[in-house]
């Protein structure tokens, strides 16, 4: 009897050990920063605008949780979010279906790429991010052919995605969503049922491959949201090609390794919302100290790793390739 | 019941057999459609593509180690820009302290990797996609308002002599010790049990670490190579070697998990077959984004065929 | 006629090259506690799971109840009445008690695509209330929970449905006395529902008690169906080993007395969690035995020994006074070792027998320049491959190809090509036919004769009685009694020390 006391206890002060943690985390980068630049950093109106630019990658993060839940992993998720940046884009614009085209067009080539990502893997039986790394050169390409080599800008009328509170609805849509498929349906049940054992997973009946290329699907639509917020955001986007969008990859995946670390605090969407939102205070922090964009990409490789290190709990005697 | 098994055996016999001959066969195909489509002006520019062969080729040779234990590195275009960097700022005092300096400068961001990769256990992509970035940031800040220039007397190494000599050192010292030492069966058999080599007596951690810092160093020593073909070091320098690299290797029939089944071979023939499949799209007068999707699609095909999928019993 | 529930008919099923189950036929009633027992490798496991859609039978058929079943998974088969509990963890990680319980059945708690988790939260905690099993909470993480309570999960998940059949797999050993009581009980209320539990166990005391009858399995065969009340232990071993192995199966020798010389000391070794404070000296020609239950730490023992353990404090010394902390320099000082897990620590399986057999002695067989040459390699493999007799179509073979005893084979094989005088075998008959456990026995009696020192550590109390000097029992994780080779040792007086 003494047990159930103790086991709900400690459960309730785990989900608010979570939030202390990571409310610490942003009382901690803020205060550095405020510390070394107080007067261009850290006002109340500078923090909204911090957590602003945040909800971009928190949006795509959400969604490819369900995919590093399992245990997979996905490279193309930068050549996703600029093919279906520009797919909406050109959706919205050239073919004028306006603020429908935009959403629509880009959640569907999300969708899409997500849903291309998980059959290959699943059909061609290869380690993910091998298939996704292959697959992010092809998407590069498409999104060159569809561009034409052109920047494709966003009509100064459709940005409201970019904007309060457009942005912030939209992103709201998109955490409330990802929250009720996770805790509400079964796909998120399963979800995290195939991450803990697959063989056990498929034992139970459940159709494994069904549920990873879905996996991929939700995480490929998410990450169409986060390009529609991109595109509003920043107005355009160029098509790149050389693996040149992987650098949009570390950003979502960064906010992913928190939603897996605070897992067991049962709380991992509001873990990537808030980690999205520490990376940024720590980035615009930089940017206050005046560091050069060069310097930037030093410091989100370092965080990321970092950030691995911290969240990663290898069991004694794991293989890890 | 006998007939089955041996008919079974000679179904696999003739599989391995085509796995094993698809990318030479692909490799006489590539260079005889080429030459006849461009009409023979490939065979007379053969010089300006072997000269694009050796960075490759000596690099993929490190990462060749790296992949036959199960590993992945994709920080090598990095790792080339930070070493081609030391080799242009050394190269005005002394061209063995600027080579010495570019396969130092290798070996400790192979070290820096190999720290997170075997100590810390992280997952060598993610370690590696994060070295990737970060160096590359360092690179962009040294170079980001003019390229890193090298003295000139680094032009006076540009010979064939000297660069194929280099490739050719690399590839038969690295050779000889896969093949004719414990080395590449202690490799191979990390790829393909890690568990089961470490319980066999072979330091997997120790060895894990070492091949990184080699792999490194190796492409440390490509830097003084692609430096003395270009004089100086962009923010650019060595930007999507890794790709180039996986690319060829895959192309060279190695199966992407790494294990028994990994051939040296596989790194001649697939760097060779990547750099005139290449060359021969870029006669052709392909944009770059066609052949990148020409690139994906190869990638996927070999990989598909290549993969060794026994020695993965869940694939993630 | 009525009463039977389930016919086994003609159910075969390889994996590979080995026949796991050779057309096996058998009738289950309605209402009882059937017990299937046999050896490692006899097929139990295999037949159970097939029945519940873990693996696929070959060939043959399930009926239950007059109708012909095959499921393909075990959702399918908890639709047709069938459950199962297995012998590893069944439960999952990351997920709720009660998502835990209605794995698969979700959908009796989803409308419209939305899960009532409220709804299964409430059904759950009743269904615990229900089994006793209060402290258990539906909305719990099922990680909170240790392995015994996770169990207790199992039981509700398996049974909650009154399924028709219940499979039983090998879970009692893990548990203690309590959870054994639990798991009883809940089996007599399933037979008193009129319902049938199939039981696999390695304890004969425990399966003469509480089954009604027992289906006896050998090396994929079906040996005979007994009443429990008609038979005793010694009747049942002698099914279970069969007439033909009782010649010259384990040693016969009885008083032969063990050198004094110590060739391995050792000195109060601890392995956080598995084992604490274990002294004890091996001695030169002696076959020592360590026995005990799955989880007393025994298996931790060889590993300990080997410098393979994680955190191990403590000493384990040679005669030479050599420490021995990591693997390399227990090899290099000939010792050798093998898993319990053969396929993942013993062998490199997607790698060819030649390599297997050479990795350890790859430094003896390369010249002064470390070079290495393949035809060496391959008389250096088949030499010994042959030595063991090895069943192969070649050195150039993967190991993942062979059969149990044959992969066990070419790991005997690559410690005696490295001329190892200590060989620690965890495990070395698991899962291997009654004819290469044979020579494996005899393969180390006569170790033993030319001076080698052997740890044996095995489940199985039989060949420990037939082949140890020396048996030291492990419990919890500590030495609970040693007992010295003599003929009137029998099981009960290990398993009196064991439990």
């Amino acid at each position: 009897m003494s047990k159930t006391k103790e086991s709900t206890g400690k459960k309730l002060s785990g989900q608010v050990k979570g939030y202390i943690l990571l409310i610490l985390l942003v009382l901690i980068s803020w205060g550095i920063f405020k510390v070394i630049t107080p007067d261009n950093f850290g006002s109340p109106k500078n923090l909204l605008s911090y957590f602003e630019a945040s909800l971009l990658a928190a949006v795509g993060a959400v969604g490819f949780y369900f995919v590093m839940v399992m245990g997979m992993f996905d490279f193309s998720i930068g050549a996703n979010i600029m093919l279906s940046a520009i797919v909406g884009c050109v959706f919205a614009n050239r073919f004028g279906l306006g603020y429908f085209g935009l959403v629509a067009g880009a959640i569907a080539t999300g969708a899409l790429v997500g849903l291309i990502n998980g059959t290959f893997y699943v059909k061609l039986r290869i380690p993910s991010m091998i298939v996704t790394t292959g697959l992010a050169l092809i998407y590069e390409s498409v999104a060159n052919f569809i561009a034409g080599g052109v920047e494709q800008t966003l009509p100064s009328g459709l940005r409201a995605f970019g904007q309060m509170p457009g942005n912030l609805i939209l992103a709201i849509l998109a955490f409330a969503l990802a929250y009720l498929i996770l805790n509400y349906t079964k796909i998120g049940t399963y979800t995290y049922a195939i991450g803990s054992n697959e063989f056990v997973a498929k034992n139970m009946g459940i159709n494994v491959n069904l549920y990873k290329v879905l996996a991929f699907i939700i995480s490929g639509a998410f990450l169409g949201i986060m390009a529609v917020l991109t595109i509003s955001y920043g107005s355009s986007m160029v098509a790149v090609t050389g693996m040149a969008s992987m650098s949009r990859n570390f950003v979502p995946t960064m906010g992913c390794f928190f939603g897996l670390a605070f897992k067991k605090y049962g709380m991992p969407i509001p873990a990537i919302i808030i980690g999205e939102f520490v990376i940024n205070i720590i980035f615009f922090g930089f940017i206050a100290l005046g560091a050069p964009t060069a310097v930037q990409d030093v410091i989100t490789g370092l965080a990321l790793l970092i950030i691995v290190t911290m969240t990663t709990n290898v069991a004694k005697g794991e293989i890890v390739k | 019941m006998n007939d089955l098994k041996t008919g079974a055996f000679n179904k696999q016999f003739v599989y391995n057999l085509i796995r094993s001959s698809l990318p030479i066969i692909g490799l006489i195909t590539v260079c005889i459609v080429f030459n006849i489509l461009t009409h023979g002006s490939m065979w007379n520019s053969r010089k300006l593509i072997l000269n694009q062969i050796y960075v490759v080729m000596i690099s993929a040779t490190g990462v060749f180690f790296i992949m036959t234990m199960g590993g992945l590195d994709f920080s090598q275009g990095s790792i080339m820009g930070i070493a081609s960097i030391v080799v242009c700022m050394l190269s005005g005092k002394n061209m063995i302290l600027a080579i010495l300096g570019g396969i130092l400068a290798g070996a400790v961001i192979g070290a820096f990797n190999a720290f997170f990769y075997v100590k810390r256990k992280i997952k060598s992509f993610i370690v590696t996609i994060c070295t990737m970035f970060l160096f590359r940031g360092v690179i962009k800040y040294m170079a980001s308002n003019s390229p890193v220039a090298a003295n000139m007397k680094v032009y006076d190494y540009d010979t064939t002599a000297i660069k194929l000599g280099i490739t050719a050192s690399v590839l038969i010292i690295s050779f000889i010790v896969f093949r004719f030492t414990g080395f590449g069966i202690k490799l191979k058999a990390i790829g393909a049990g890690e568990k089961a080599t470490k319980f066999a007596g072979v330091r997997t951690d120790r060895v894990k670490f070492l091949i990184y810092v080699l792999s490194g160093a190796i492409t440390g020593l490509a830097a003084f190579v692609n430096i003395v073909k270009n004089g100086s070091a962009t923010a650019n320098v060595g930007s999507q070697l890794e790709t180039q690299i996986l690319i060829a290797l895959v192309l060279g029939g190695m199966p992407i998990s790494g294990g028994a089944k990994v051939r040296f071979e596989n790194v001649i023939v697939g760097s060779l077959l990547y750099v005139v499949l290449t060359n021969g799209l870029i006669m052709m007068g392909l944009s770059t984004q066609m052949m990148q999707l020409i690139q994906g699609i190869i990638f996927l095909i070999f990989v598909a065929i290549f993969a060794d999928r026994e020695s993965l019993s869940v694939i993630k | 006629m009525s009463d039977i529930r389930l016919e086994v008919k003609k159910v075969s099923k390889s994996f590979g090259i080995t026949k796991a189950l050779d057309e096996v036929s058998f009738n289950i009633n309605k209402g009882e506690i059937h017990a299937l027992i046999g050896e490692n490798g006899s097929g139990k496991s295999t037949l159970t799971n097939s029945l519940a859609g873990i693996y696929h039978k070959d060939h043959g058929k399930f009926i239950l109840d007059g109708k012909e079943i095959d499921p393909a998974n075990q959702v399918e088969a908890n639709n047709e009445g069938i459950s199962i509990i297995v012998q590893e963890l069944g439960t999952l990680d990351g997920l709720t008690v009660a998502e835990n319980i209605f794995l698969g059945h979700e959908n009796a708690f989803v409308k419209m695509g939305i899960k009532n988790t409220k709804a299964m939260n409430r059904k759950a905690n009743e269904l615990l209330k229900k089994y006793g099993f209060d402290r258990i909470k539906a909305s719990d993480m099922i990680d909170d929970y240790n392995f015994e309570d996770r169990k207790l999960v199992e039981i509700v998940k398996a049974t909650y449905f009154a399924p028709k059949i219940v499979v039983i797999d090998e879970t009692t050993t893990a548990l203690s006395r309590e959870g054994r009581d639990e798991l009883y009980k809940h089996m007599k209320r399933i037979r008193e529902e009129g319902n049938t539990v199939i039981f696999i166990s390695h304890d004969l005391p425990e399966v003469l008690t509480m089954s009604d009858t027992i289906t006896v399995l050998r090396d994929g065969i079906y040996i005979d169906t007994v009443k429990s009340s008609e038979i005793d232990e010694d009747g049942l071993k002698k099914l279970m080993v069969g007439r033909e192995v009782t010649g010259a199966y384990y040693r016969a020798d009885y008083d032969e007395e063990v050198s004094s010389e110590v060739v391995m000391r050792v000195e109060e070794v601890n392995v956080p969690g598995l084992i604490s404070n274990i002294s004890f000296e091996l001695h030169k020609g002696e076959i020592l035995g360590f026995g005990g239950l799955s989880e007393s730490g025994m298996h931790e023992i060889g590993k300990a020994c080997f410098g393979a353990s994680f955190d191990r404090t403590g000493r384990v010394v040679l005669s030479d006074g050599t420490q021995i902390n990591d693997i390399p320099t227990a090899i290099s000082h000939s010792i050798a070792y093998t898993s319990k897990d053969r396929d993942n620590e013993s062998l490199v399986m997607n790698q060819s027998i030649r390599d297997n057999i050479c990795l350890p002695s790859l430094d003896k067989l390369s010249n002064k320049a470390h070079m290495l040459s393949d035809r060496k390699l391959r008389n250096f493999a088949n030499e010994y491959a042959k030595k063991m007799s090895t069943k192969m179509q070649g050195v150039d073979q993967f190991v993942s190809n062979l059969s149990g005893g044959n992969k066990q084979k070419v790991v005997l094989a690559r410690w005696i090509g490295k001329d190892s005088d200590i060989l620690l075998l965890d495990s070395p008959t698991r899962g291997i036919d009654i004819k290469v456990k044979q020579d494996i026995y005899q393969l180390m009696d006569k170790m033993r004769k030319s001076g080698k020192s052997i740890i044996m550590i095995s489940e199985e109390l039989a060949e420990l009685i037939g082949m140890c000097d020396r048996i030291i029992v492990m419990k919890d994780g500590s030495i609970n009694g040693e007992l010295k080779r003599s003929e009137s040792l029998d099981e009960n007086s290990l398993i009196a020390k064991m439990v």
